[in-house]
C-alpha cells in the first residue's frame, strides 16, 4: 500500500512555502503589521503584589480570553503579577485554590459556579487572611463563602433584558438555543428570556460540534415554523445559528449573549437584531482592581452588593463602538 | 522385527535416492544443526524429502521438532550443516525466501482468518484481480470457482465457499490450508502437528489429504507426536530426541511397534510406572503401564540388538 | 511403491466430506447474516416511529435535515468503521477533525495566502497525523486505544496553544474574505436544490465515501487485507499480508476522513473554535458499533456505519421534530447502542450456526 517516501515528503515540505509565498490572497488573512496596542497607562508604585484567577473556564472558550485580558491590564497597572489558572471541574478548582494558598498569593479571585466544592478551599483562603474577590458566576453565594465583593452579570437580568428588548421588536415567540445541557448559567438565561415571553420554547444543542449545532437548528426552524426569533447564547454559536436560519430561508429573527468582533459586525450590518453583553473585560479587571484597592486602603468595593457589569445591551446603534474594541479583543 | 536404518551413506554420497530413484532430492539436510545462545536446539540432523513421498518428523515435546520445521520455513537459520533444495545449497533469511522455493507450511493455528468466508482465506494475500491501474478489482466469481474446484480435488465438497472459514471442523479447515498450499505452487509441504488438536476421525480426515497432497507429486513433511497417525502415511521416518536424531527409517525396514517403541523410550514408561505404585495409583491403572513397560521393553530391546542408535 | 498405498486403506475411501449439519442457507439467512442487518432493523423501526409521531419528520425538507446530521456523523464513521474492522479504533477522530480546520485556517491566514493551500497543507497534516498514529503503533505493538488516547490529549494540546499562541485567541479569525474561501465553500459546505430541497453537499460526499468504502472492502484486495488484519493479524501475516501498511493506511484514510469533516467545518462557519470536537469520537465508535463493526476487528461494512450514523442522525433530530426533551437524548443513544449490539450479536450467532 502506501510507501512512505522521505524524499517525496521532503519536497513537499520545500515546495509548500513556495507556493503559499506565490498564491497571496489579496484580501483577510494577518494584517502584515498588527499593532501591538496593549493598554499602557502608568504603573502604580504600590509594591508587587501576586494575585490569583482561577476560573471555571473550559479551554478553548473566548469568553474567557477576555476575561483574562481585563485582569491583565488590571495587572499591569496596578503592579501586580497574575496568576492565572483555570479547570471546569468543581474538585479541581477547589485544588487550584489551595495551590494558589501554598504560593502564599497577595489576593484570590474566583469564578464560583460550583460554590459547593469550593466552600473549604475558600475558607482556608479567609482563614489564612487572603482576600477573596469572586466574579462571573455565584454573585448569591459570594459573601457566604467570604469574598467581600462580587463582580458580574446576573444572568436571569441578562435574559430578562433579552425578553424585554425582543418584545419592543414586536417579537413574541423566540428559540433559545442552550448549547450545554445541564449548564445553571445558561439555563437562568433562557428562563429570563421566558419570563418575559413565555412562548419561548428551548432548544439544546451540542456545543462541541458546530454542524450539529447547524443542523438541529435548522431542524428546530423546520419544525416550528411560527416561532419569528432566535436567541443563542454565545457569539460563535449565533453565528452559527445566523448561517442555519439563512440556509433555512427562514424569517427568523436573531438575537444573542456575548460579545465578539463579528458578531459585532453582523449586529452593526443589521443581519443579528442586538446582542446582551455582560461586559466580561470588567470582570477580570474589575476583580483584580478590587483586591488592589483592598491591599491599598482597606476598601472594600459594592457595599455589601454583587458590582453588575451588564446586562448591557448592543444593538445596531452601539455596533459600531463595540465593533472597535471587540477586534480588539477586550469586549 | 530388525529395523534398518537408512545407510547415512547412501543417502548422502549416491546421487540418486534409495526409494524414487530420482537424481536429487526435492530437499535435504545433511548434519544439520542449530543452537540458541548456549543451548543446543538441534544438532546433526540427516534427513531427505521427495516428490511424492511422505517424511515423518517424529518426537516428543522439546524434541526440536519446531526448530527444524522453522529453519525449513525460514524463520531460522541454521548454524551447522546443509540445508539442499534440489541439490542447490540454501539458506533461508525469510518466510518468504522459503515460500519463493516453493516451501509451504500449514503451521498448527493454520494461518486462517475465521471470520472470513472460504474463498476469500483461500487466495488472502495472493488475490486475483481484474482491471487497470486504481480501478483492480477482485475476480469474485473466478476466486470461488477455484476455490470449489481445487477443494473438491482434495475430496472436500463444499456448496458454499461464502460461509466463514470458522464454520469449518478443524480437520476441514486443515483440507483448506493444505489445499491452499497446494494451488500456489508448493513442492515442499510442511505440516506442523495438524492432527495434535484433532479427535480420531477428524484426524482421519486429515491424513487422507495429507495423502491426497501426496499423491499430487508434493513432497511433505509431516510433524506429529503420534506414531499411529505417522505409519500409516509416512515413507520415512526421523525420530528426534533431544535435538538429536535417534533414528532414520525407510517405512519397508520398521514396524509400527518399533516405532512406538523408539519413541516411547522403555526405561521412561519403566519410571512412570513405578513413581505411579509409590504413588498409590489405581492398581488396574498401574498392571495396565507395567504390561506396556514389559511389551515396549521387549520391542525396544529388539530395536537396540538389530541396529545401534544413530547419535 | 504403490505398496505403501495399498498399505493405508483407510485413506483411499474417496468419499468426499459432506457435513450434514451444513445445510445450504437460503437468501434470507444470507441476508441475516449481513453485519449491517441490526442496524438497519432499527433504522426502518425508528424511521416509522417518528414519522408517526412528528408529520415534519418526513416533509423532504426535515428529510435533508436529518441527512445533513447523519453526514457529519457519518463521513467519519467510515473511515473509523474500516479502521474498526482492521481491527483498531481511533479516539482521536474528534480533535483531528479540527486539528484539520485549524491548520488550514491558520496557516492561510498567518500566511494570507490562497485558503486553497491551507486545504492541501490540512490534508498532509491529517494523512500524518492517521500515519503518525498507526506507525506508533505497529512500532510499539501497544493497544490502540492508548496510543490515540494520547495523540487525541496531544492534539487536544494542540490545538488550543497553537491557535492561541498563532491568532492569539481561542478561536480561529474569520477567513470568508479571502481568496479561495468561495471556491473550497462551493467544494465542501455548499447546497443542491433537488426537486426544490436544499440538500447539503456532505451527505452526497459521504454517500460517494461509503460507497468507495464499500467497494474497497469486498472487491479489492486492500478490502481482504482489512477483513485479514482485523480478524487475524499473524494468520495475515503469515500468508504474505503487509499486516503493518494495512492498519497505518487504515489511520490514514480515517485521517482523509477527518479532513473532508474538517474542511467542511471550516468553510460552513467561516471560523473554528480551538476546544471543539472533543467526545464526538464516540459518536463516530457508536455508529460503526451499531452499525455492526465487531469491536475486536475482522467484521463489519461500511454500509453499517452508514446506517449507524443516520440512526443517529434521526435521533437526534427526530426529537427536536417532535418537541421533546431533550433530557432523555444520551440514555436514549445509550439504550440503542445495547440493543443495537445485542440484536447484530444474536444475528450474526443464529446466522452462523445453522
Amino acid at each position: 500500500m502506501t510507501k512512505f517516501s522521505w524524499r517525496k515528503a521532503a519536497l513537499v515540505a520545500s515546495v509548500v512555502p513556495m507556493l503559499a509565498l506565490s498564491a497571496c490572497s489579496s484580501t483577510g488573512g494577518k494584517a502584515p503589521d498588527a499593532a501591538g496596542g496593549a493598554a499602557g497607562g502608568q504603573v502604580v508604585s504600590t509594591p508587587k503584589l501576586k494575585i490569583a484567577l482561577i476560573t471555571h473556564a473550559a479551554p478553548g472558550d473566548t469568553f474567557w480570553d477576555i476575561v483574562r485580558k481585563g485582569a491583565e491590564e488590571a495587572s499591569a497597572k496596578d503592579n501586580v503579577e497574575l496568576l492565572y489558572t483555570s479547570d471546569p471541574e468543581g474538585g479541581r478548582q477547589a485544588q487550584l485554590i489551595e495551590q494558589a494558598i501554598d504560593q502564599k498569593v497577595d489576593g484570590i479571585a474566583v469564578t464560583l459556579a460550583k460554590p459547593d466544592a469550593l466552600k473549604d478551599a475558600l475558607k482556608k483562603a479567609t482563614d489564612a487572611g487572603i482576600p477573596v474577590v469572586s466574579l462571573n458566576a455565584g454573585e448569591s453565594v459570594s459573601a457566604q463563602l467570604g469574598a467581600f465583593t462580587h463582580f458580574g452579570s446576573n444572568e436571569k437580568l441578562a435574559g430578562t433584558a433579552v425578553g424585554d428588548k425582543l418584545r419592543s421588536e414586536g417579537l413574541s415567540h423566540p428559540i433559545c438555543v442552550i448549547q450545554e445541557q445541564g449548564h445553571v448559567g445558561l439555563e437562568a438565561r433562557c428562563a429570563g428570556v421566558k419570563e418575559k415571553l413565555p412562548a419561548t420554547e428551548i432548544l439544546y444543542v451540542a456545543g462541541t460540534d458546530m454542524t450539529q449545532v447547524s443542523s438541529t437548528v435548522t431542524a428546530k426552524l423546520q419544525a416550528t415554523a411560527d416561532a419569528d426569533s432566535i436567541v443563542g447564547l454565545g457569539a460563535p454559536f449565533t453565528l452559527t445559528i445566523l448561517k442555519a436560519v439563512n440556509a433555512a430561508g427562514s424569517k427568523a429573527k436573531v438575537a444573542s449573549f456575548d460579545m465578539n468582533a463579528e458578531l459585532a459586525q453582523k449586529i452593526a450590518d443589521g443581519e443579528i437584531l442586538f446582542t446582551v453583553d455582560q461586559q466580561p473585560w470588567l470582570q477580570g479587571y474589575g476583580a483584580i482592581d478590587a483586591i488592589w484597592q483592598n491591599k491599598r486602603g482597606g476598601f472594600e468595593i459594592g457595599g455589601g452588593q454583587p458590582v453588575l457589569t451588564g446586562p448591557s445591551i448592543v444593538d445596531k446603534a452601539a455596533a459600531a463602538d463595540a465593533l472597535k474594541f471587540a477586534k480588539e479583543g477586550i469586549r | 522385527m530388525n529395523a534398518k536404518e537408512i545407510d547415512q551413506q547412501t543417502l548422502l554420497q549416491n546421487e540418486k535416492d534409495p526409494l524414487t530413484h530420482t537424481p536429487v532430492h526435492l530437499l535435504s539436510l545433511e548434519g544439520v544443526g542449530k543452537h540458541y545462545g548456549n543451548i543446543i536446539a538441534l544438532s546433526d540432523v540427516t534427513m531427505a524429502v521427495d516428490n511424492g513421498r511422505v517424511t515423518c518428523v517424529l518426537g516428543d515435546n522439546g524434541a526440536g521438532k519446531s526448530t527444524l520445521i522453522k529453519i525449513i520455513a525460514g524463520l531460522h537459520q541454521h548454524d551447522a550443516g546443509v540445508l539442499n533444495i534440489m541439490g542447490e545449497e540454501r539458506k533461508f533469511t525469510s518466510p518468504r525466501d522459503a515460500l519463493d522455493a516453493g516451501i509451504a507450511t500449514v503451521y498448527q493455528d493454520l494461518a486462517v482468518v475465521p471470520l472470513m468466508p472460504i474463498w476469500r482465506n483461500f487466495f488472502l494475500g495472493s488475490e486475483l484481480t481484474s482491471g487497470f491501474g486504481p480501478f483492480k478489482s477482485l475476480d469474485v466469481e473466478k476466486m470461488k470457482a477455484i476455490t470449489l474446484k481445487e477443494l473438491a480435488e482434495m475430496g472436500i465438497d463444499l456448496r458454499d465457499v461464502e460461509q466463514p472459514i470458522g464454520q469449518l471442523s478443524g480437520g476441514e479447515r486443515q483440507c483448506v490450508a493444505i489445499a491452499r498450499a497446494v494451488y500456489f505452487g508448493a513442492k515442499v509441504l510442511i505440516l506442523d502437528e495438524p492432527t495434535a488438536a484433532l479427535g480420531v476421525k477428524q484426524s482421519g480426515v486429515v491424513l487422507r489429504y495429507i495423502l491426497q497432497a501426496r499423491d499430487r507429486g508434493l513432497g511433505v513433511i509431516f510433524i506429529t507426536h503420534n506414531p499411529h497417525h505417522a505409519f500409516p502415511v509416512g515413507d520415512r521416518f526421523l525420530l528426534l530426541k533431544r535435538g538429536k536424531s535417534i533414528g532414520y527409517y525407510d517405512k519397508k525396514d520398521i514396524t509400527l511397534d518399533e516405532l512406538t517403541a523408539q519413541m516411547a523410550g522403555g526405561a521412561e514408561l519403566a519410571e512412570l510406572a513405578h513413581e505411579l505404585e509409590q504413588l498409590g495409583g489405581h492398581s488396574d491403572v498401574v498392571k495396565e503401564v507395567q504390561a506396556e513397560v514389559a511389551g515396549v521393553a521387549d520391542v525396544a530391546d529388539a530395536v537396540q540388538a538389530g541396529a545401534p542408535r544413530h547419535a | 511403491m504403490t505398496q505403501t498405498i495399498s498399505k493405508t486403506p483407510p485413506s483411499k475411501t474417496p468419499a468426499p466430506v459432506t457435513d450434514e449439519r451444513v445445510a445450504k442457507r437460503n437468501p434470507l439467512q444470507k441476508l441475516l447474516g449481513r453485519p449491517e442487518v441490526g442496524a438497519l432493523v432499527g433504522a426502518i423501526v425508528l424511521f416509522v416511529f417518528f414519522a408517526s409521531v412528528s408529520q415534519t419528520f418526513i416533509q423532504p425538507n426535515a428529510f435533508a435535515t436529518v441527512l445533513y446530521g447523519s453526514s457529519t456523523i457519518g463521513i467519519m464513521a467510515v473511515g473509523v468503521s474500516l479502521l474498526m474492522i482492521g481491527g483498531e479504533f481511533d479516539l482521536s477522530t474528534g480533535v483531528a477533525v479540527i486539528s484539520s480546520a485549524l491548520t488550514a485556517s491558520m496557516f492561510s491566514w498567518y500566511f494570507a495566502t490562497n485558503v486553497w493551500i491551507g486545504v492541501i497543507l490540512a490534508l498532509m497534516v491529517s494523512l500524518a497525523i492517521g500515519f503518525i498514529n498507526g506507525w506508533i503503533l505497529m512500532k510499539t505493538k501497544l493497544p490502540s486505544f492508548i496510543v490515540t488516547l494520547a495523540s487525541f490529549l496531544m492534539l487536544t494540546g494542540l490545538n488550543l496553544g497553537l491557535t492561541r499562541l498563532i491568532g492569539g485567541s481561542v478561536s480561529s479569525p474569520s477567513i470568508s474574505a479571502m481568496d479561495g474561501f468561495g471556491s473550497a465553500r462551493a467544494v465542501f459546505a455548499s447546497s443542491v436544490t433537488i426537486g426544490g430541497v436544499d440538500v447539503k453537499i456532505t451527505v452526497f460526499i459521504w454517500f460517494a465515501l461509503v460507497a468507495v468504502a464499500s467497494w474497497v472492502l469486498l472487491r479489492t484486495k486492500v478490502g481482504n487485507w482489512i477483513f485479514a488484519v482485523g480478524g487475524d493479524a499473524n494468520a495475515a501475516r503469515a500468508v504474505g499480508v503487509p499486516v503493518k501498511a494495512t492498519k497505518i493506511g487504515l489511520f490514514m484514510a480515517v485521517g482523509f476522513c477527518g479532513w473532508i469533516l474538517g474542511m467542511h467545518n471550516l468553510f460552513a462557519f467561516d471560523t473554528v473554535q480551538s476546544g471543539e470536537g472533543i467526545g464526538n469520537e464516540f459518536l463516530y465508535i457508536i455508529a460503526a458499533v451499531i452499525g455492526g463493526c465487531l469491536l475486536t476487528g475482522g467484521y463489519g461494512s461500511a454500509v453499517g456505519g452508514a446506517i449507524g450514523a443516520f440512526i443517529f442522525g434521526m435521533a437526534n433530530k427526530g426529537i427536536v421534530y417532535a418537541q421533546w426533551n431533550p433530557d432523555w437524548f444520551k440514555f436514549f443513544l445509550g439504550l440503542m447502542l445495547l440493543l443495537a449490539t445485542i440484536v447484530n450479536l444474536i444475528v450474526k450467532r443464529r446466522a452462523e450456526l445453522k
